[in-house]
C-alpha cells in the first residue's frame, strides 16, 4: 500500500500518460499497474483528466473532413496488413546466412570452373602423352633398325677389311675358280692360307646361279687326286656375310664346287660341278 | 467527438490549419491500420489515440520537408507566423475554461501545455524553462491534479 502510494507520488504516472517515458520505464509502469490496483486506478484517472482537457481544447474540423476521413478509411482494405510487426524485430545476432550462401554459391561456381579447366588440361596432357609415347615407340624402332644396320655395316666393313688384308697378304693364296661346261658363266674366288690351313669363300667375287631351297653348293679340295669336303654354302644376291670360313685343309692342288642336295654329300656329284680352279704355286 | 480533440492537439503543435487537417486524416488512417497494436490493458483507447496524434504531429514538425516549407513563408504572413509560434492559440469556445485553468498557478500550467500541446518532451521543457527535471515533473503532476479536481 505504502509502496504504491509512494510510486504514484513520484509523478511517473503522469509522464506515462503523456507518453514521455522510454520503453523500459513504460514496461516498469505497466508491471506496477498489474501489481497494484491503486496504480492502475490512478493512471485511469489521469487519462480521463487529460482527455477532458483535450476535449475542452477541441477544434472542430472543417465541415466534410470527417466524412472524407471516414471514406478514406473504409476505402482502405480492412485486411491490409498494418505495419508488419516483424519490421521492429532486429535480430540479436546478425543473420549472415544469405551472404554466406551467396559466397558459397560463388565458391561452387569457381570450383566447377576449375574442375572443367582441370579436366580439359588433363585431357590435353593425356593426348600429348599418347603422342609422345607413340613417337618414343617409333623412335626406338628406328633406333633398333639403325643399330641393326650399323652392326651389319660394321660386320661388312670388317669382312671387307679382311678381304683387303687377305688379298694383300702373300701368305694367303687366292684361287680363282672358273665355270665348267654346264655353267660357263660361273666363277668365284677362294682364299687359302696354306700354313694356317684356312679356307675362305669371298662372296663379293662370286658369280654362281642362285641355288634353290633343296640344294646347296658344296666346296671340295682336290688333295692328291681325291675330293675332300670343305663344307656347303649358298649363293645369294644379298649375302649375309661377305667372307665365309670353310673347313680347314692343309694341302690342296685344286678347288671345285658342285651343286648338291641341301646339307651336302659325302662324295661329289661330278656331273654337277659348276666351278673349278687349280692352285697356282 | 474524438476528431475535434485530436485536431486540437495537432493544431497546437503544427499551427497551419491545412497541415493539421491533413495530419488528422493521416492520424485516423494510422489508428485504423494499427488498431491491432492497441492494448486495452495498458490504457484507455482515447489516450492512445491522442498519443498517436501527438507523435504524428511531432514527427511532422521535425520532418525535413515541413521545416523547409516553413522557411518559405510569405513575407506578408510573417507577423501572424511569428505570433503563432510565440504563443499557444486557444479556441474561442474554450475561453472560459482557459480562464479557469490559468486561474491555477500559471507556471504549473505552462509546463503541462508545453508537453501536451506543443510537442516538447519533459526534458526539453526543463531545458527551455531552465528548471530542474524534478521541478518539471512536480509541476506536471500538480497541474494534472488541478485538472482532475476541476473535471471531477
Amino acid at each position: 500500500m505504502e509502496e504504491s502510494k509512494a510510486y504514484i507520488e513520484t509523478g511517473i504516472l503522469e509522464l506515462y500518460v503523456l507518453g514521455q517515458l522510454n520503453a523500459r520505464e513504460q514496461l516498469e509502469v505497466e508491471a506496477m499497474a498489474i501489481k497494484f490496483p491503486e496504480v492502475s486506478k490512478e493512471i485511469n484517472a489521469i487519462e480521463i483528466a487529460m482527455e477532458q482537457y483535450a476535449l475542452s481544447h477541441a477544434i472542430e474540423p472543417t465541415a466534410g473532413l470527417e466524412k472524407q476521413i471516414f471514406e478514406e478509411i473504409t476505402a482502405t482494405p480492412v485486411d491490409q496488413p498494418p505495419v508488419a510487426p516483424t519490421d521492429n524485430i532486429v535480430p540479436l545476432y546478425p543473420d549472415n546466412s544469405s551472404s554466406t550462401i551467396r559466397t558459397l554459391r560463388f565458391a561452387l561456381v569457381a570450383c566447377i570452373a576449375l574442375l572443367v579447366i582441370s579436366a580439359a588440361a588433363l585431357y590435353s596432357a593425356h593426348t600429348k602423352l599418347n603422342l609422345a609415347n607413340q613417337q618414343i615407340a617409333s623412335l626406338s624402332t628406328d633406333r633398333e633398325k639403325f643399330a641393326a644396320t650399323v652392326s651389319y655395316i660394321k660386320d661388312e666393313n670388317k669382312d671387307l677389311q679382311e678381304i683387303a688384308a687377305i688379298s694383300s697378304d702373300p701368305t694367303w693364296t687366292p684361287v680363282k675358280l672358273a665355270g665348267t661346261k654346264i655353267s660357263p658363266q660361273a666363277n668365284m674366288m677362294v682364299y687359302w692360307h696354306k700354313k694356317g690351313q684356312h679356307v675362305m669363300v669371298d662372296n663379293t667375287k662370286m658369280a654362281l646361279p642362285e641355288n634353290d631351297a633343296s640344294h646347296q653348293y658344296q666346296l671340295w679340295a682336290m688333295v692328291n687326286g681325291k675330293p675332300v669336303d670343305l663344307g656347303v654354302f649358298d649363293a645369294q644376291t644379298q649375302p649375309k656375310k661377305l667372307l665365309l670360313a670353310m673347313k680347314e685343309v692343309g694341302n690342296a692342288q685344286a678347288f671345285a664346287v658342285t651343286l648338291e642336295k641341301r646339307g651336302g654329300s659325302v662324295n661329289p656329284t661330278m656331273e654337277k660341278m659348276v666351278a673349278l680352279g687349280a692352285v697356282s704355286i | 467527438m474524438y476528431s475535434g480533440a485530436l485536431l486540437g492537439v495537432i493544431s497546437r503543435i503544427v499551427q497551419q490549419p491545412e497541415v493539421a487537417e491533413d495530419l488528422l486524416q493521416e492520424t485516423f488512417i494510422k489508428i485504423w491500420n494499427s488498431a491491432d497494436s492497441y492494448d486495452s490493458s495498458k490504457g484507455r483507447l482515447f489516450t492512445w489515440m491522442i498519443n498517436v496524434a501527438r507523435n504524428m504531429a511531432i514527427d511532422k514538425l521535425r520532418s525535413k520537408d515541413f521545416r523547409n516549407a516553413n522557411k518559405n513563408q510569405d513575407i506578408e504572413n510573417n507577423v501572424d507566423f511569428i505570433d503563432s509560434q510565440k504563443k499557444i492559440t486557444f479556441n474561442a469556445d474554450t475561453l472560459g475554461l482557459r480562464d479557469m485553468v490559468t486561474a491555477l498557478k500559471p507556471e504549473f500550467n505552462d509546463v503541462l501545455n508545453m508537453v501536451y500541446f506543443k510537442g516538447y518532451t519533459h526534458v526539453e521543457a526543463a531545458e527551455e524553462l531552465n528548471l530542474p527535471l524534478g521541478t518539471v515533473k512536480t509541476r506536471i503532476r500538480m497541474a494534472i491534479m488541478e485538472l482532475r479536481k476541476h473535471f471531477n
